[in-house]
């Protein structure tokens, strides 16, 4: 989880990961979305497709890029069980304090 | 309309050595990778090869222009991958040189990019640069953060 956590730490990560969520596009396709060099989408790419959001698939000489779902399910999954828990552990202390109080 | 090719990135650094020293960071293949790249076949003469492995598909590739040692170099410059919209030596890098104290003044004009590629290559220059300037100074600029999140 963390190497998925790391990945959409940047904002051009998430950006990216957004334009191929419902549609596969080219490296060249993704850049064109960018004012950035190709070799820095290469590395955003990259990062994406070893935390496994991306998947990568050659058509010719051609590498066309799609968003992973169930990935990003499991992100979501691992972020609302740590949400439910601070929420409990806040519940506790509040009812604590509340007990300490009366 | 026809959209010309006549985008231009222009960039200056300061770097605390000689231009002898910064002039064979654009000709010395070992140098050359130490701030661009992970591999470079550089024929400094011109007519002669420059192309440099950036990283992954990414090779950019060209010619050299012209070589005056130690104020001015240019080659052109272009990249390899078939989907690339600046092909080799389609575009042209002009270095100059300028001596000004113990320091260099490098200054870096990009020509003949097409509009979609303008901020792009600047963004690429951007990154490249600083690197420059640690290396051709006698720092270690360490392993380039884009080859190495690209699994090189």
């Amino acid at each position: 989880m963390e190497t998925v956590l790391k990945a959409i730490a940047a904002p051009r990560r998430r950006e990216i990961l957004r334009l191929v969520w419902s549609q596969e596009l080219s490296a060249g396709e993704i850049a064109s979305h960018f004012a950035v060099s190709r070799p820095a989408i290469s590395q955003h790419l990259g990062v994406l497709e070893s935390a496994g959001l991306l998947a990568e698939r050659r058509v010719g000489t051609r590498r066309l890029y799609r968003a992973c779902p169930e990935k990003v399910t499991e992100l979501r999954d691992f972020l609302e069980e740590f949400w439910d828990d601070r929420l409990q552990l806040l519940k506790q202390a509040a009812e604590a304090a509340a007990e300490e109080q009366s | 309309m026809i959209e010309l090719d006549a985008e231009v990135v222009e960039r200056e650094v300061r770097i605390a050595a000689s231009p002898e020293v910064i002039f064979s960071f654009f000709t010395d293949p070992e140098r050359a990778v130490r701030w661009m790249g992970i591999e470079a076949t550089l024929d400094p003469r011109p007519g002669g090869i420059y192309r440099v492995h950036i990283q992954g598909p990414h090779v950019a590739s060209g010619r050299y222009v012209e070589l005056i040692p130690y104020s001015r170099v240019v080659f052109t410059w272009g990249w390899e991958a078939e989907d690339e919209l600046v092909r080799p030596g389609s575009s042209t890098v002009e270095i100059a040189l300028i001596p000004d104290g113990k320091e260099t003044i490098v200054r870096l004009t990009h020509r003949d990019l097409p509009v979609a590629e303008r901020d792009g290559h600047a963004h690429g220059w951007d990154h490249f640069l600083p690197r420059l300037v640690l290396a051709a100074a006698g720092a270690d600029p360490g392993p380039d953060p884009w080859a190495i999140a690209a699994g090189q």
